[in-house]
């Protein structure tokens, strides 16, 4: 009968940049076998629907493996792939689908390398995969990062594992001896580890040690403030330039030569220290070196230092005042770097570590800590009468980096005695004070007092015989209105015997008459009223 | 392949040789918001206004935002990283059309670079038992980048496709921003 051919089995696809190559096993009668492919994609991940499409480069393929480079556009797609074999009219089943997304399958290819061995040092020069390519699948080659495996050309050599830039340079080798060194691209974030480059071998050259060249090349950076520091072995004259190079230029693959700048202020100098600090700021990396120059035209570079600004720096001390009141400390820190002290501040994050100890006492373990934010601090529970000191560090918890202590700052703290006393003496000034006001409170008011009841209220009466006249008492003596008529009296004495014989109306005649007897007479200002008041009168 | 053994090989080999002096991977958040800040005030400085003559040729890239959503805080970091990285890659360009201000495109260049490189050796050292992430939103990542490079190529780098590039970035950018003050 018919014996249907075999199926293709152990789909595989092999992806080195953007070179696929489909591989399959069959187990069968080979003979006149020939195998074909199809493949469908889709940008949804979840189903691919779309119709199945012959493969080129991948139809009516004798062997068991072909490439399809051609076919494949989109890297980040989903690609289903099957293989069926054939032999004349006969088809195998299809082979089971084998599914990718070129990007995870993709292997990075080998980078470029290039070796050049001058005075006893080798310069690598890498270009990175797919490097004229047309079509990439890795599209920002800048993410790369190289691996650098180099050993000695001999028995029993070690292997030097090393992360490159696209340009480096090797100095810590043996002169005259044959190095082989391969690189590999790789991309951490992707856990992708390309395929290494051919292996290159050369030889180094003697190095001839120009005395030169500037020697321990060192940093001391503190406050933001940057100084360069080197040795000069040369004896005789000779001038330096300080130059330096934004750390980003050296990811590119561009030669960064020709972009060393000089650092203002530090050129032609015949010193052996540059304050660079102009040329920091705090976004980035920098790396500096020293060109010496000698009278004869001759010149050197010396080791490359690299700064991270942040990191290099070192934080100085705080500035320290303490002040006391009674059981409270006040401690006022000024933060460190002065002018720089906003840039650190704004980094670092700064944060203050106090110290405080009482001095009489020698123990270390009394050493109290507080750790504060602010640039102020206040500590309590204190001891009075005990002579205390306090030291201030900065510190910054992002970078792990702290400063030198301050200068310790002492003082004493008030006696205990003393403030009893002091509230007491002022709680009796207080208590004479308030009796004195108080006493002459009462006596301002006893008198007001007397002033109002004497005006007011008198307390001397009139005698009785002139009680009730003309129905007024006195009791206004001292208050007179114009209104009122005053009174002249005059007491004339009556002479009683003449009544007795007198006759009411002689009486009166002789009252007339006579006007020296016991009349008393109202003196009125109208003699009329007078007149009649004389007959009225008996 | 990769497999297990290759894995831990380069965690090993990049965790050793790292160049850059240990920090503590914590505060790096703190550090990478000033970063995206300065960046966006580098970006504003290095050019002008968006010039209106190239409004007509603006064209929408769709930057996938459910990138920087996932369940997990390490994912986004990871993201960010590689933003910054494609970021710092498009800025190397041919940028002679562009006509910006160099000083700013440097620091720009450097504080990106920066990140990249501190970035870089946290992730590892945390990564040597994580989990590739096959996520469908990092490759939708990577078609974005790739989209505003071939714009920038069919261009051929001029005036109007670097400004509209730069206008992209800066938006997304601002979109980090946002997801870093919530982290």
């Amino acid at each position: 009968g018919q014996t249907t051919l075999k199926t293709p089995w152990d789909i595989q696809v092999y992806v080195v940049n953007t070179n696929f190559t489909l591989r399959w096993n069959y187990t069968g009668n080979d003979s006149n076998v020939a195998f074909s492919a199809e493949y469908r994609w889709s940008e949804d991940f979840e189903t691919v629907e779309t119709e199945w499409n012959e493969l080129p480069g991948c139809q009516n393929v004798t062997g068991t493996e072909c490439d399809f480079s051609s076919a494949v556009t989109e890297y980040y797609d989903m690609h289903h792939v099957r293989v069926r074999a054939e032999r004349r009219k006969e088809v195998s089943p299809w082979s089971d689908i084998f599914e990718m997304i070129p990007y995870f399958i993709a292997q990075i290819g080998p980078p470029g390398i290039e070796l050049q061995s001058t005075n006893g040092i080798i310069k690598i020069k890498v270009s990175p995969p797919e490097a004229n390519a047309v079509r990439k699948m890795w599209i920002a080659h800048l993410r790369f990062k190289y691996n650098l495996v180099l050993w000695e050309n001999s028995s029993n050599a070690e292997f030097r594992s090393l992360s490159i830039f696209p340009t480096h340079v090797i100095d810590d080798l043996a002169p005259d001896t044959t190095y082989c060194m391969k690189v590999q691209a790789t991309l951490p974030l992707d856990f992708k580890e390309g395929l290494f480059s051919p292996v290159r071998c050369i030889k180094t050259t003697r190095k001839v040690n120009d005395l030169l060249c500037a020697t321990n090349v060192s940093i001391l950076a503190s406050n933001m403030k940057f100084h360069l520091h080197w040795n000069n072995p040369y004896k005789q004259h000779v001038s330096y330039n300080v130059q330096y190079l934004i750390g980003y230029l050296k990811k590119l693959h561009d030669d960064y030569s020709p972009k060393w700048l000089n650092v203002h202020g530090c050129e032609n100098i015949t010193v052996t220290q540059c304050n660079f600090s102009s040329i920091i700021t705090t976004t980035g990396f920098y790396y500096l070196r020293v060109q010496a120059m000698s009278e004869s035209n001759r010149s050197c570079l010396s080791n490359e230092v690299k700064v991270n600004p942040l990191i290099t720096n070192e934080i100085g001390p705080p500035g320290i005042k303490v002040d006391i009141s009674d059981v409270l400390l006040h401690i006022q820190i000024s933060p460190p770097g002065g002018s720089e002290s906003e840039v650190m501040r704004d980094h670092y994050d700064l944060s203050y570590r106090i110290l405080y100890w009482k001095n009489s006492s020698n123990n270390e373990e009394d050493i109290k800590m507080k750790e504060v934010k602010q640039t102020i601090a206040t500590i309590s529970d204190l001891t009075p009468s005990t002579l205390y000191c306090v030291k201030v560090q900065a510190f910054s918890q992002i970078y792990n980096k702290s400063s030198d202590y301050s200068k310790e700052e002492c003082i004493q703290t008030p006696g205990d005695k003393i403030l009893p006393l002091i509230i007491l003496a002022t709680f009796v000034t207080a208590l004479i004070v308030v009796l004195l006001v108080a006493t002459l409170l009462v006596f301002a008011l006893y008198q007001a007092y007397n002033k109002i009841k004497y005006v007011f209220f008198p307390s001397c009466h009139p005698p009785l015989n002139i009680e009730g006249f003309a129905g007024q008492p006195f009791i206004r003596p001292y208050l007179s209105t114009t209104e009122e008529p005053t009174e002249i009296c005059s007491i004339i004495e009556t002479v009683l015997t003449e009544v007795n014989h007198i006759d009411f109306k002689d009486y009166k005649h002789s009252k007339q008459s006579s006007r020296d007897s016991g009349n008393y007479s109202n003196d009125d200002d109208t003699s009329g009223s007078k007149a009649s008041e004389e007959k009225e009168i008996v | 392949t990769m497999n297990a053994f290759g894995l831990t090989q380069i965690g090993l080999i990049l965790l050793c040789t790292t160049t850059i002096s240990s920090l503590q991977c914590n505060h790096l958040h703190l550090q990478q918001q000033k970063v995206v800040k300065n960046s966006l005030q580098l970006l504003d400085k290095m050019g002008k206004k968006f010039p209106q003559q190239c409004l007509r040729e603006k064209m929408s890239f769709r930057f996938p935002e459910q990138v920087l959503k996932p369940r997990q805080k390490e994912t986004v970091k990871v993201a960010i990283e590689e933003i910054f990285q494609h970021i710092f890659d498009i800025f190397s360009k041919n940028l002679t059309l562009a006509a910006w201000d160099e000083k700013a495109l440097e620091q720009f260049q450097n504080g990106l670079y920066r990140q990249i490189e501190q970035l870089e050796a946290c992730v590892i050292k945390k990564q040597t038992h994580y989990f590739r992430s096959k996520e469908p939103s990092r490759l939708k990542l990577r078609k974005y980048f790739q989209k505003v490079d071939c714009f920038l190529q069919d261009k051929q780098h001029n005036m109007c496709s670097w400004e509209i590039s730069r206008a992209e970035m800066r938006r997304c950018l601002q979109l980090i921003d946002k997801v870093m003050r919530k982290l």
